[in-house]
């Protein structure tokens, strides 16, 4: 096998099942692939692909700006190249969005609904602008290969000039907005990592790092393709682009130092450590192998210095959009899933970039492997429609079996329950005498009463009607536990377990009528199926599928007695007390004034069973 | 008037009527507890929670619907709004789900429905329709305590400090809200810190949308500005390999 096959295998493989989660996340949402959550809403996808993405692909304007309007000649080779890569950069960061934003079929939405003030929408019209000059700037390069068009790409090779002007004009604009996204967020943000400058220092990288990314690439592609690079002229590059990355760190330092933020660095916490690494990474390893003459002109240096600028880079962005904001809830750590969604994005846009490398005039000649047989592909004889065979599996043979087979593996391994339910948080039983008698604290306020467990269960003779099916063994929670328990939204009925081809998988007409419309209430009762559900002899019925719920084990809600106890006590504190409400010994009238409970449909959704036992008998 | 809610902690019983009554008011969805929910009980589909506390201390988490929002300002579709008579309201016919207003609000109150393949932000909204019929939003309608109460923002500020005067040993003597992040509709009174509820942010005294404001207003000039600057390069570069080619024309 040769290289570019191999490598290509490799890449396929990656988008294959990147698709396959992909399609996941638009079909059921992102909660089924990714781990974001409320307090953490922007993911790998932000810190990993836009963010570096668009920075990475600073190498488009900054190429251009030195070959077009500096005049730098010696670059020229590398100006289809390095437009290339930045259109391909934003792409792969365009899609990344279109794959995090909810509702990515109005991702046009900032052309319409004008906001101003928010450094998003400047980017989005600038990346949409940027992305239409990039493909301006780059479509006479495919349109070569056709006769069409002609005028076309005669009238935009003639007026370069001005799609370079713009796209610097416009670059500038939003790498350092992307930047100034992030003002928003002091003290959320690293103190190392949060200044004013940010929309500055974004700019700043982006310009020093763009450049270094194109030289990253000519070197990965010049070894797939067995390629000799000019290693002089890119190393000429990188010694450009090093007077910016001392800028940049230069710029960085003294901001630290100015706003007296020097000690951080060297505190010793995580992120002071990772301050250095990335600092290192970005700025010294880059300056010390690109600023030493010795060092420069060496094919391995110049490996080491733009593949360790890059990463750096690439971790400034991921830390400034992610690792450094602190976090008021649960922690982030990207699903296998959401990484295999990053992975395939850039994997599929290096794909499309060696496409581009081997179909079209990027340098002087078409690079194809020196390896690749031509004649191995199968074929059709024309003539007599006969399949000629295959000598040796074509390219597009091989990788079409392991593109479709990596997402039939992606789909498998995606796990369907990851949508529903985490299940009912178990809330511990304190406070429980258990037993025969339960000490009910119903009020939360360590007054409480003693309530003859016993008694209600030689009444009522079933537990459900008390507790909630949900504990169906906890038989000895204190109400603190369980109310405390019914305000964190609990709630019996699972209909996704019950619908879903991942959990029970029963059709719809199992339990809803064929010509009805499919409600809760006309739905079958639960206890139709499982029978177990009401112990025998029991005197109460499970009205449909709910169950009662923990608040009607004690005194309704305790809101009805407050409101009506309200009114007449003015201090609160008393109303924990028992005599306050129990001023007889029958509680009778304290039922009678209860108001309607049955009044709120979402919260707490319970229908009591018509023949429940009144409170007369005890 | 500027509508405003003031919520004392010393008067609530945590009974939830809040919830309740906003979870019918909005039409919210019966809720399950998900692994991307927050632990302060708000989520999509409940837009206000009781935060309990030690020593019976209730805290109703809710938009605090700040007078200077961070989240309208970020919003790149203007799909979160000040409105006139005071709270901030969504519209989801602009949004596009870029959940940058998530990552800008202060007190981390925006939540998203993860599960849906069309997604929206969901958040307080201070029942914007009663309001303009000249009601009460719903939470507070359902308050038994009156520890939550709605009016004007500069008359329920003035009860506050009432409030606070004529007790000083049970309050801490801040208002909530007052002029944290520039201030916001929601004020708080309190007997325990509510710092918490901002965390990691220790909210000063400007309004979040300052912080982007400079560099915002910087962008016209800029464009300009790069564009000058490189057609002055161009023109230099362009001069100079002129001139070069008419010395080199001399010389020959």
């Amino acid at each position: 096998m040769d290289r570019a096959r191999v490598f290509k295998s490799i890449l396929w493989t990656i988008s294959g099942l990147g698709a396959a989660a992909l399609a996941t996340r638009f079909l059921i949402g992102l909660g089924s692939i990714a781990n974001m959550n409320d307090a953490v809403p922007w993911g790998i996808w932000k810190g990993f692909n836009i963010f570096p993405g668009i920075a990475l692909a600073g190498g488009g304007f900054v190429m251009t700006a030195i070959i077009y309007i500096m005049g730098r000649e010696e670059y020229h080779k590398y100006a289809k190249v390095s437009v290339l890569l930045a259109f391909l950069g934003y792409i792969t960061a365009a899609t990344a969005l279109v794959t995090e934003l909810g509702l990515p079929w109005f991702v046009w939405h900032p052309i319409i609904y004008w906001q101003h003030h928010s450094p998003l929408f400047e980017v989005s019209w600038c990346v949409m602008l940027y992305l239409t000059v990039l493909f301006l700037e780059f479509v006479p390069v495919p349109l070569e290969e056709t006769s069409r068009f002609t005028k076309v790409r005669k009238f935009l090779t003639k007026y370069k000039i001005v799609l370079v002007f713009l796209g610097i004009m416009i670059s500038t604009l939003h790498q350092s907005s992307l930047g100034s996204m992030w003002l928003i967020t002091p003290e959320k943000l690293h103190p190392l990592w949060y200044t004013q400058l940010l929309p500055i220092l974004f700019l700043l990288s982006a310009i020093a790092i763009g450049p270094i990314m194109l030289i990253l690439a000519i070197l990965v592609i010049s070894r797939i393709y067995r390629r000799k690079t000019d290693n002089q002229t890119l190393a000429r590059l990188g010694v450009l682009s090093s007077f910016m990355v001392l800028t940049y760190g230069l710029v960085r330092l003294i901001d630290i130092g100015a706003n007296g933020k020097f000690a951080m660095i060297f505190d010793g916490s995580w992120q002071s450590a990772i301050f250095i690494v990335e600092m290192s990474l970005m700025v010294i390893i880059p300056l010390i192998l690109m600023g030493i003459r010795k060092l420069r002109n060496s094919s391995s240096s110049l490996w080491v210095a733009s593949l360790s600028a890059v990463i750096g880079l690439g971790l400034d962005r991921a830390n400034i959009a992610g690792v450094m904001l602190s976090v008021d809830g649960p922690r982030y750590t990207p699903t296998i899933f959401e990484v295999l969604v990053s992975l395939s994005i850039i994997s599929a846009a290096i794909l499309v970039f060696l496409f581009c490398i081997e179909r079209f005039k990027i340098w002087d000649s078409k690079w194809e492997d020196p390896r690749e047989d031509k004649k191995s592909r199968p074929d059709f004889d024309r003539s007599s429609e006969v399949w000629l065979g295959t000598p040796r599996l074509a390219g597009r043979t091989v990788y079409t079996l392991i593109f479709v087979i990596s997402l039939a593996v992606g789909f498998a391994i995606i796990p369907g329950k990851r949508i529903y339910s985490g299940g009912i948080q178990k809330v511990a039983s304190q406070k429980s005498l258990g037993g025969d008698t339960l000490f009910i604290d119903g009020n939360r306020d360590n007054y409480g009463v003693n309530f003859d467990h016993k008694a209600h269960v030689i009444r009522d003779s079933s537990c459900v009607l008390c507790h909630h099916m949900n504990q169906p063994n906890d038989k000895q929670s204190g109400c603190y536990t369980c109310h405390l328990d019914m305000y964190q939204r609990t709630d019996a009925f699972k209909h996704d377990w019950h619908a879903n081809p991942t959990g029970a998988n029963i059709s719809c007409t199992e339990c809803h009528a064929v010509d009805q419309e499919r409600l809760a209430s006309t739905a079958k009762a639960c206890d139709q199926c499982h029978k177990d559900l009401i112990p025998p002899g029991a005197t109460i019925t499970v009205d449909k599928y709910m169950a009662p719920s923990y608040t009607d084990a004690m005194h309704f809600l305790c809101v009805d007695c407050h409101k009506q106890k309200a009114v007449e006590l003015a201090d609160k504190s008393n109303l924990a007390l028992c005599a306050t409400c129990h001023t007889s010994e029958h509680t009778d009238h304290f039922v009678d004034g209860v108001t309607d409970k049955y009044k709120h449909p979402y919260f707490n959704h319970v229908v009591l069973p018509e023949n429940r036992p009144t409170v007369e008998g005890h | 008037m500027k509508a405003a809610i003031l919520t004392d902690i010393t008067k609530c019983i945590g009974c939830l009527e809040c919830v309740a009554a906003c979870k019918e008011k909005n039409n919210l969805e019966r809720d399950f507890p998900r692994s991307w929910h927050k632990n302060d009980g708000l989520s999509a589909h409940n837009w206000t929670s009781i935060i309990e506390k030690p020593e019976q201390h209730y805290i109703r988490k809710q938009c605090r619907h700040c007078i200077d929002a961070a989240c309208v300002s970020v919003c790149p579709v203007a799909a979160l709004q000040k409105t006139e008579e005071g709270p901030v309201i969504y519209d989801p016919d602009k949004c596009m789900g870029c959940r940058y207003c998530m990552v800008a609000c202060p007190y981390g109150i925006p939540r998203y429905d993860w599960d849906k393949p069309a997604a929206y932000v969901q958040k307080c909204d201070m029942c914007i329709d009663l309001i303009r019929q000249g009601k009460q939003p719903a939470c507070i309608e359902a308050c038994p305590t009156n520890a939550t109460i709605f009016g004007d923002r500069d008359q329920l500020l003035a009860e506050a400090h009432m409030r606070i005067d004529n007790e000083p040993d049970k309050y801490i003597n801040k208002v909530y809200g007052e002029f944290e992040v520039g201030g916001t509709s929601v004020l708080y009174v309190s007997d325990i810190d509510l710092e918490f509820l901002s965390y990691p942010l220790k909210p000063g005294v400007t309004p979040l949308p300052d912080t982007t404001k400079t560099a915002m207003k910087a962008v016209p000039p800029v464009f300009v500005g790069m564009g000058a600057l490189m057609g002055g390069i161009y023109w230099i570069c362009k001069r100079r390999e002129k001139l070069q080619g008419e010395k080199e024309g001399d010389k020959e």
